[in-house]
């Protein structure tokens, strides 16, 4: 068996146990709020509006979901060493 | 509790025939590119030694060979073994382009776009019979996306393809990362909804890329090329969306994601690792990887696990396949948790 780094692989435990939660999550709010909503003004191109702003949402989610995953990881692995790792 | 039943007996022994079938065929390439001059360095090696590059060419020939052998036996799908060997063999055929034409890097994605049509256009021509596009979501249920789902599906395709493509780097990684993320969705298939067919799917995955990983694992004698690395991501999107596996192949390819939205994030731009002018990692005269000092370099998953802890190529691998065992335990639990 090849000699792991313990450190590393704890961390990014860490950081796939809550990245996994928060999609968990995210999945949820897009099930239980967001795809119920009925935006429809235009009936001809309603159904095309409504599925625009759901991704939309979706986007913004998915986005904030991997900000807090950029977050987690310069701050667990990145700390000490700002000069190597400037901010996105 | 495991299925009975010969459909998925059948299904498990024929897909055990791509691993020899992936074996023999990955020996070829390697003698074929080697003599032919198709050839790569192994940069994080002292001796720089050159070894035969696009072997990994076996895995869709062995993927697409086995599922027309499994049609043809009257066992699976034909629908769906059509969708996935078009998805496979188009994938592979961008990245016999790249590997013959290197071309600039955003071609890959824009071309791998369009290896999802295949899905799309059958999905059509044959409503719930190739995708379902009712989203099933752990704990929460499900939802339906008639319009949003088909036209996810080419930038699905794009993404897995890519994002296998970009984590590569190390000898061992991509064969062993995807025949882990396979292992994990065909336990959880297997535990969930065993349809012989994705049952078959994975399986022949697992065993084609294990097959590859016997000559690619450290020290590599066979490199998988673009050829290899699109095809398999083409394959794991492709049958996430096919066994309605998708939620649970994102959390499967946790590392893949970090690895590639880290690359993204920092480059700004699609660029092959070629073009980089700051390497992530760099190769200490002991033979050792060490993360990079150079502040313009992309956090890459190699380099994130070498911070301030340079380490040798075999114990990076290692860790990677740890994080793959994490992510597919997590998978696994997600496919649970569906129901």
């Amino acid at each position: 068996m090849k000699k792991l780094n313990q450190r590393a692989i704890a961390l990014q435990l860490i950081v796939f146990v809550t990245q996994w939660g928060l999609m968990i999550l995210g999945f949820g709010i897009l099930a239980l709020l967001v795809a119920p909503l009925r935006l429809q003004l235009d009936p001809s191109l309603g159904r095309y509006f409504d599925a625009g702003v759901k991704a939309m949402i979706a986007l913004i989610l998915s986005t904030s979901w991997l900000y807090i995953w950029d977050r987690q990881v310069r701050l667990y692995f990145y700390r000490k060493r700002e000069g190597t790792a400037e901010p996105v | 509790m495991l299925p009975s039943g010969w459909g998925i007996t059948t299904a498990v022994l024929l897909a055990i025939v791509s691993f020899p079938v992936s074996l023999i065929l990955t020996r070829f390439f390697m003698q074929v590119n080697g003599k032919r001059g198709i050839v790569g360095i192994d940069v994080h090696k002292l001796n720089k030694p050159r070894i035969p590059e696009m072997c990994g060419a076996s895995i869709p020939i062995t993927l697409i060979l086995l599922s027309a052998a499994y049609v043809l036996i009257g066992g699976g799908n034909s629908l769906m073994m059509l969708a996935f060997s078009l998805v496979v063999g188009s994938a592979a055929v961008v990245g016999v382009l790249d590997d013959r034409l290197k071309m600039r890097g955003i071609y890959k994605p824009l071309l791998t776009l369009l290896c999802g049509l295949p899905i799309v256009a059958l999905g059509l021509l044959y409503p719930n019979q190739v995708y379902n596009p009712t989203l099933q979501v752990p704990i929460f249920g499900a939802f339906h996306l008639p319009v949003i789902y088909p036209l996810s599906i080419p930038v699905a395709i794009s993404v897995t393809s890519n994002t296998t493509n970009m984590l590569d780097p190390l000898n061992g990684t991509m064969a062993g990362g995807v025949s882990i993320i396979s292992a994990a969705l065909l336990i959880g298939v297997l535990i969930k909804d065993p349809a012989p067919s994705s049952v078959f799917l994975y399986a022949a995955l697992l065993f084609a890329a294990l097959g590859f990983f016997y000559f690619n694992r450290y020290p590599s004698r066979a490199f998988a090329g673009n050829v290899g690395q699109l095809s398999v991501g083409a394959a794991l999107g492709a049958l996430a969306i096919l066994s309605r596996s998708e939620i649970a192949s994102i959390v499967a390819m946790f590392p893949n994601i970090q690895n590639s939205f880290f690359f993204l994030s920092k480059i700004k731009r699609f660029t092959e690792h070629r073009a980089l002018t700051a390497k992530p990692t760099k190769l200490l005269d002991d033979g050792r990887l060490a993360s990079s000092s150079d502040p313009k370099a992309p956090l890459t998953l190699v380099r994130t696990l070498l911070v301030g802890r340079p380490a040798k190529e075999s114990e990076i691998v290692s860790t990677i396949f740890a994080l793959y065992l994490i992510s597919g335990t997590l998978a696994l639990i997600t496919m649970i948790l569906i129901g």
